[in-house]
């Protein structure tokens, strides 16, 4: 993992962040926690806190580890060394069936011999000492709870994929389990279903207090309902932050490539100008201009420079007030209603990504392929990475 | 302790059926080939046992003196046996080439039936596999004796005029082994062709192909699978066939499967007996470890693929 | 596709005239009041009256379904414990082994297994009779029950059984409430084969019998060696009429459940 050089502005926080208080103690603690199978390496020395109340994602491309490391806080694959602590107590050795955490899996996992009331019941029978109103009571609550109450009697193979979801949802949490684990729980969803439920899920985590984790290749799911995200990329977590730390202040290239879009530049730091730091690379004979959030200066060791689509300004005349200033050429339009990017090379081989909201019409649109334009960014927008 | 013991019981459904095989599955094996070193005797058992009880290191030279080689020398020196074995390769392979040749197209013609038949045609394929092995190759004796149905079919359409000798040839063997076995090469065919995406003939006839050249390139490779496993289900069986050179085959049709039950049930000679059971497992060990290693992929395929 | 290509209507006609004209025959002439197998004279029930008044036929009939009954639903069960173990005991101990001891007996002649088991008897001066004809079917069909078994298991979702484990299942619990339910009908299928495979066979039970263990395929075989006669045919017909009704009463139960969960 490398350092950011430019300095991190204190991110820019709600009234929830318990991982900023010293003294609190996490709900979850992964020390030190590797997971081989074989030769391959799934989990690599991971540490991580998530504390309680929390909405945490873990984000990454598949095979990454995430649902590894999931897996083994549910109890369903062993550490070869670590530990992971829950309130306190190592629960390496405790069996899934101990633990007090549910999970919703990515096939949800529902039970086809049994009805959607039989399924969300099935870990009160397991608790004991219920009794059969508590428990039919309890079933009743968690399906109104999730406004599946008119579908009590019907069996898994009649419901749509999100009812299944929502089924899959009361049963993990009927047994009021500390954690919550979600293995890609909306993945199966299309993408308008998928929005709506993801404010749900915000909504039912907020009014039980319950801790969530949830495994997600998705970005933009993960920068919704998460308070915190874990990046993950071959069994490393690479950066761990609030979603608005991990788009904006990136550690890694991996991770500004990963979340959101950005241009990435090889650059070769010179020398200073004032508050700005001036840097050689392929996109201009003239430089490009860094600055740090807190005018620190930049330092020599940078090596990469990503600046998103959104920070950067296409226009046809060319314009004044930034020194980030380069003429280029439009050869390629991505757009999608809302927006455009355009596609703007600087120099042979070297292609900047810019986005422009389309607030006027189309027609009315001047820039096309193979105009000249010229793009801008203020230094504060790039961030500056050792690799 | 206690963990001693979960330990256990969580590994009990490994530990019984894997003892069950051992005992009664592959010590049995040994026994045989135990039992092949031994001396033929008159008497009950046939033969001079061997490895009763060691007693001592000496005890176990001495009786390892007493293993001869002598049933494998009657095997070698009489070429009946050669004959036995050559005949029975050359049946089963002539045979699985016929079941393959039936087999294939009703396999094919089943797995392009419309979507509604299959499981009705799949039934009918099944069908006469549950029903008695023995009577299905008895049927087959009524059909083909001298004044049997086909001669009288026959006779009654003056093809011929004499009834034919069809039973008790090496025909009537052939017919009885490619009609017992259809089923076992029917099966895996039509199993792998149905998995084959029609899409796939479709995108080699939109790159020109015709309908023969798409079936061939491309409808036959991917049906391998199903064509080996059925030609190993249908060969090694046949080839240690017992009761069909018995009840449809006359005594020029040699077959290793019969001639050891003959040297056991009628010779009582169980050393020679024991002694062709091992070549005949050395000669089929070859196939079943291929038969093997191929199921082990398609199911770990099949698991990746789940 | 939803009609019959020529070329299809041919193989099928072809193939199954070929695999169902030899039973019709034998079926049909199982009525012939004749004497003489062949030579049709009149329709007649009468060698099925022989056939039920055969005592010898009657005893067979009765050792072949105890030692059927017995083996099928120990090898389903010894089945089913390897089936689960080789779909999910990725690497163990001997897994070779075993593996090949269990795919073995599906190829093996039966001649073979017929021979080891019986000098495995001998050797060990075991009495041949129903005990031995049992442990002898047991481990022949066991192979296809655990194939049978281990099929469905591979396209079992394991997470069935994970999300059981997480709402508070022992192991075993997990399995008996969750993942039997579901692999029942394989395990039923699995049965059914033994069943068939068990009272079917001759080969191995001409092995390892004794006296007072001698199964209906044992009787069977050593009359039809004598030649063709109308009171097998007629307990052909019988053992076909009944394993036909069998299968179809089989396939029509599992079709009307799968069209009542749908």
């Amino acid at each position: 993992m490398t350092q950011q050089d430019t300095l991190i502005s204190p991110a820019p926080t709600t009234g929830f962040s318990p991982w900023a208080e010293p003294d609190r103690e996490p709900l979850v603690q992964f020390r030190n926690v590797t997971k081989r199978f074989g030769s391959f390496v799934a989990v690599d020395n991971v540490s991580l806190n998530i504390y309680q109340r929390e909405f945490f994602a873990l984000l990454g491309p598949s095979g990454c580890g995430k649902t590894t490391l999931m897996r083994m806080l549910a109890g369903f694959e062993t550490p070869t060394s670590g530990e992971i602590i829950v309130d306190g107590k190592n629960i390496v050795d405790v069996a899934p069936d101990k633990r007090p955490i549910n999970m919703m899996f990515q096939s949800y996992a529902l039970f086809p011999h049994m009805s959607v009331e039989q399924n969300v019941a099935f870990g009160l029978h397991r608790a004991g000492g219920a009794a059969k109103s508590e428990i039919a009571d309890r079933t009743q609550r968690m399906l109104k709870l999730v406004q599946l109450d008119a579908f009590a009697k019907r069996k898994p193979g009649q419901l749509s994929g999100g009812q299944k979801q929502r089924v899959a949802l009361a049963r993990a949490l009927a047994r009021s389990p500390k954690i919550l684990l979600l293995d890609e729980p909306l993945a199966a969803l299309d993408k308008k279903l998928r929005e709506q439920t993801q404010f749900e899920l915000m909504n039912i985590q907020e009014e039980l207090g319950l801790t969530f984790l949830i495994v997600t290749h998705d970005q933009q799911e993960a920068m919704t309902v998460s308070s915190r995200i874990g990046v993950m990329r071959a069994g490393q977590l690479q950066q761990i932050g609030t979603p608005g730390e991990v788009y904006e202040y990136p550690q890694t290239g991996f991770v500004a490539d990963f979340i959101g879009d950005t241009s990435l530049f090889d650059i070769e730091v010179q020398g200073r100008e004032g508050d700005y730091t001036l840097a050689k690379w392929k996109g201009a004979d003239s430089p490009v201009y860094l600055r740090s959030v807190d005018d620190s200066p930049v330092s020599e060791a940078a090596k990469v420079f990503s600046v998103r689509p959104e920070k950067v300004t296409v226009s046809r005349e060319k314009p004044t007030g930034e020194p980030n200033v380069f003429a280029g050429k439009v050869v390629d339009i991505a757009y999608s209603g809302s927006q455009s990017v355009y596609h703007v090379e600087l120099a042979p081989g070297v292609v900047i990504k810019a986005l422009d909201t389309n607030r006027l019409r189309l027609v009315s649109s001047t820039i096309t392929w193979n105009d000249q334009v010229w793009v801008s960014w203020r230094a504060r927008s790039g961030v500056v990475l050792g690799s | 302790m206690m963990s001693a013991v979960r330990g256990l019981t969580r590994r009990l459904p490994i530990l019984i059926p894997f003892f069950w095989l051992l005992v009664f599955f592959l010590t049995p094996f040994f026994i045989v080939l135990q039992i092949s070193f031994a001396e033929f005797q008159y008497g009950q058992p046939p033969y001079v046992p061997n490895f009763r009880k060691v007693e001592g290191v000496g005890d176990f030279f001495n009786q390892l003196q007493m293993m001869t080689l002598y049933s494998y020398e009657i095997l070698l020196s009489d070429n009946l046996y050669w004959k036995a074995f050559l005949s029975s390769l050359r049946i089963a392979a002539v045979a699985t080439f016929f079941a393959l040749l039936i087999g294939y197209p009703l396999a094919y013609a089943m797995s392009r039936a419309p979507r509604s038949w299959q499981p009705i045609l799949l039934m009918a394929v099944i069908l006469p596999f549950w029903t008695s092995y023995l009577i299905r190759i008895y049927a087959w004796k009524a059909i083909l004796q001298k004044n049997g149905f086909l001669n009288n079919v026959l006779m009654e359409l003056s093809v011929i005029t004499e009834p034919l000798t069809l039973l008790s040839t090496p025909f009537a063997v052939y017919l009885g082994i490619i009609y017992t076995y259809l089923p076992f090469m029917v099966l895996p065919v039509y199993s792998s062709l149905e998995k084959i995406d029609p899409s796939y003939n479709e995108a080699a006839r939109d790159l020109g192909a015709s309908g023969l050249t798409a079936f061939w390139r491309v409808t036959v490779p991917l049906s391998l699978p199903g064509v080996i496993a059925g030609c190993f289900l249908v060969f090694i069986p046949a080839m240690g066939e017992w009761v069909i050179p018995d009840l449809l085959g006359g005594s020029g049709t040699l077959m290793i499967g019969k001639q050891l039950a003959t040297e056991l049930f009628n010779n009582n000679d169980w050393p020679v007996a024991a002694a062709v059971a091992v070549c005949m497992i050395m000669v089929l060990i070859v196939p079943i470890v291929i038969f093997q290693r191929a199921q082990e992929s398609d199911q770990r395929r099949r698991q990746e693929e789940g | 596709m939803s009609r019959f290509s020529p070329f299809n209507a041919v193989a099928l006609t072809f193939g199954f005239a070929f695999l169902y004209l030899p039973i019709m025959l034998l079926v049909v002439y199982s009525f012939n009041e004749n004497d003489l197998v062949t030579v049709w004279t009149g329709f007649s029930f009468k060698w099925y009256g022989e056939m039920f008044a055969n005592r010898g036929f009657r005893d067979a009939a009765w050792v072949t379904i105890r030692v059927a009954l017995i083996s099928s639903t120990v090898a389903t069960v010894l089945g089913m414990m390897a089936a689960v173990t080789l779909v999910r005991a990725k690497v163990f101990f001997g897994r070779t082994l075993f593996t090949g001891m269990v795919y073995t007996p599906l190829v093996m002649p039966e001649v073979i297994t017929g021979i080891s088991l019986l000098l495995f008897f001998v050797n060990f001066d075991i009495n041949r009779g129903m005990e031995t004809l049992i442990i002898a079917h047991i481990t022949f069909t066991m192979a296809f029950a655990t194939v049978v078994i281990s099929s469905r298991l591979i396209d079992f979702d394991m997470s069935l059984e994970e999300a059981a484990r997480d709402l508070g299942c022992s192991r075993f619990e997990a399995f008996m409430r969750v993942t039997l339910p579901n692999i029942a009908p394989a395990v039923a299928a699995a049965w059914f084969l033994s069943l068939a495979l068990s009272l079917d066979d001759v080969v191995v039970s001409q092995f390892v019998n004794g006296p007072g263990s001698t199964t209906l395929p044992i009787k069977v075989l050593s009359s039809v060696r004598l030649g063709v006669s109308p009171e097998i045919n007629a307990l052909s017909a019988t053992l076909i009429g009944l394993v036909t009704s069998a299968v179809i009463i089989a396939t029509i139960i599992q079709k009307t459940r799968a069209v009542r969960e749908s």
